[in-house]
């Protein structure tokens, strides 16, 4: 079971069962992408693998380790933080902070000298195309422009994994399909990704589909780009 | 690290400047009024010790009651009857005092003329710039001596005390040469201020300055301090008997003791600073509930922010020691323009007819340290509820 991430779980937060057993495999240099109706748990699973949920019952592997079983902070954040990379819908960044800072901020929890940080974090958004605008804060950057700013801190500290919510959810199409051809990039380079979605034309970019529905996995294989 | 994170409390503290100074504003008056205080209370302990520091503890002012039937009958004569039946009695001195002009060449002014006996310099722990004081012979001689103090060296001999010795003034029209010059003391002893006096002969001044115009006091010194009352109470009996008072006559003379004076004044000044204390203290307990209040609101404001940071790595502890910094950036900014104000504003303070303040490092470490102590005291319990927030309900805020 080498490379692997395996997630196996019973979840009820209180009295309502968001995941109702959800068995799941997802393989070292994989890109899936987790679709569903809402209120289906795609985001619910996507926060146990991101380590922001405890799983309330069974059991979750990451890297051959049963995450499940630790649950201090410290191991949580520390995973958070080394190993795997968020992106999210409504971007996320800190507004007081430019491009650049935002970038650098894993690397501040993550340990890093001041200068060590920031050169990465240059690196990071010269490669994504935003070596123009590190300074610039959120609010004058373009919806495009500030997701590709959190892809660039999502991967400051050279993750495994990276985790995206709904991350075209905000832009337009066109934007949208400059991010998705980022993230292809992104599997070409090895890295994992997982991705929430409910816009075929973005998920049709992963390998394959998981599709849930009232917290459940009804298949787990689905594959758009042999049906278009 | 460490560096980093008080960086972006600067800059989080920055980016909301209004309320960031608005919540600094009750420290920052607490931390001046408790440096302010402690300068007041230190203003009124020096005031008291320099207006009594001339005189001991144990020293009795013996001062003249006139009645309407018969004016005071205290003399250089009841001296010597203290100095031979009175127990509790170290020293006495009598003097007399009166206000005459006293000109040299072409200066003149009013001054007080006191005539004094061969041991009240050292009584009165008088110090002399230049020259020496009266004389046991010259009391005896009613020489024409005199020994002036600083005002009067300043007036009459533009400062120069050297110069005043030997050199003959007029008081009130009768020659006196000049034998000494006392230090400038600040200090007083019921009316009679030591400064702006000048000092002739008791006898000189009884017979050829004042006559009887001199109104008559006695300084006694008790034993020690247990034993004041003691000697106040045979004071009054010598007192009587010396000036023949019938039973029925009331005294023609008061007796007050400087100690519990000193000691009364000094308990004021105490009490007072205590009670402004407490009133600075609550001001600045309320600050840091004002703290705590603006740092549930940031953390409130931020809560998506927390979920960011806790998403992307952000340990508990990080969040807990970005909130807290942020606090004690405040309050220590707040703590160090309290400081400031209050210094500053001490010269002015002192401008006004009575007040004096001191300025001391005490006042402005325990100013300082209040405020540390506020900004961590008030600013945890926000911080703490901040490193504890559900990073996917943090998140999901708007």
């Amino acid at each position: 079971m080498k490379n692997i991430y395996k997630s196996y779980y019973l979840s009820n937060g209180e009295e309502i069962p968001v995941l109702k057993g959800v068995d799941a495999i997802i393989k070292r240099g994989e890109f899936v992408a987790i679709m569903g109706e809402s209120g289906g748990g795609k985001s619910t699973l996507l926060n146990i693998i991101g380590c922001l949920h405890p799983v309330s019952g069974g059991e979750y592997f990451f890297e051959n380790e049963n995450i499940s079983l630790a649950q201090d902070d410290y191991t949580l954040a520390y995973i958070r933080n080394m190993k795997m990379g968020f992106i999210f819908q409504s971007f996320n960044l800190i507004s007081r902070l430019t491009a650049l800072k935002n970038v650098a901020l894993p690397g501040l929890f993550a340990g890093l000298s001041h200068g060590e940080r920031l050169n990465r974090a240059k690196q990071r958004l010269t490669e994504i195309g935003l070596g123009d605008r590190m300074n610039h804060r959120p609010s004058e950057l373009s919806g495009g422009q500030q997701q590709r700013v959190s892809i660039a801190r999502a991967l400051i500290n050279n993750p495994e994994l990276i985790l995206a919510d709904e991350p075209t959810g905000a832009l337009d199409s066109k934007t949208g399909e400059e991010v998705m051809r980022i993230f292809s990039d992104l599997k070409i380079a090895g890295k994992t990704i997982v991705m929430v979605t409910h816009t075929p034309e973005i998920a049709k970019y992963a390998d394959r589909i998981i599709f849930m529905r009232d917290g459940r996995v009804i298949d787990c294989n689905y594959k758009l780009n042999s049906t278009q | 690290m460490k560096f980093e994170i008080l960086v972006m409390a600067f800059e989080a503290l920055f980016s909301n400047k209004t309320r960031s100074a608005l919540s600094m504003l009750g420290i920052v008056i607490g931390v001046s009024t408790i440096i302010l205080v402690v300068g007041i209370g230190l203003g009124a302990q020096l005031e008291i010790e320099e207006q009594y520091k001339n005189l001991s503890v144990t020293s009795i002012l013996v001062n003249p009651v006139s009645t309407a039937s018969s004016i005071s009958r205290l003399s250089a004569d009841d001296i010597e009857v203290i100095s031979e039946k009175a127990q509790h009695v170290e020293n006495a001195t009598a003097l007399t005092q009166g206000k005459l002009s006293v000109s040299y060449s072409k200066e003149e002014g009013q001054y007080t003329v006191l005539g004094v006996q061969d041991n009240f310099f050292a009584l009165s722990n008088l110090e002399f710039a230049s020259g020496r004081g009266i004389s046991d012979q010259e009391l005896k001689d009613r020489a024409k001596v005199a020994v002036l103090s600083q005002d009067l060296i300043d007036d009459l001999f533009a400062g120069n005390a050297k110069k005043a010795i030997g050199e003959t003034v007029s008081v009130g029209g009768k020659k006196v040469e000049v034998i000494g010059v006392i230090k400038g003391s600040g200090s007083s002893v019921g009316p009679i201020t030591f400064d702006d006096s000048i000092y002739v002969p008791y006898s000189t001044a009884e017979k050829n300055i004042l006559g009887s115009s001199g109104s008559v006091r006695l300084i006694v010194l008790a034993n020690s301090v247990d034993v004041i009352a003691d000697a106040m109470d045979e004071l009054t009996v010598i007192l009587r008997d010396s000036h023949n008072l019938k039973s029925s006559d009331v005294d023609d003379f008061r007796a007050r003791d400087q100690g519990s004076r000193v000691t009364a004044a000094q308990e004021s000044a105490k009490t007072m600073s205590a009670l402004l204390t407490a009133v600075a203290s609550i001001v600045l307990i309320v600050s840091g509930i004002g703290i705590m209040n603006v740092m549930f609101v940031t953390v409130a404001e931020r809560t998506k922010e927390i979920g960011v940071m806790k998403a992307i790595g952000g340990k508990k502890e990080d969040i807990l020691t970005q909130f807290l910094m942020e606090a004690l950036v405040l309050s220590f900014l707040a703590g160090l323009i309290g400081i400031l104000l209050g210094e500053a504003s001490m010269p002015f303070i002192n401008k006004i007819e009575g007040w004096r303040v001191v300025s001391s490092l005490s006042g402005i470490v325990i100013g300082f340290s209040f405020s540390i102590f506020v900004g961590v005291f008030f600013g945890f319990y926000p911080a703490l509820k901040a490193s504890r927030l559900d990073p996917v309900d943090a998140l999901r805020s708007e």
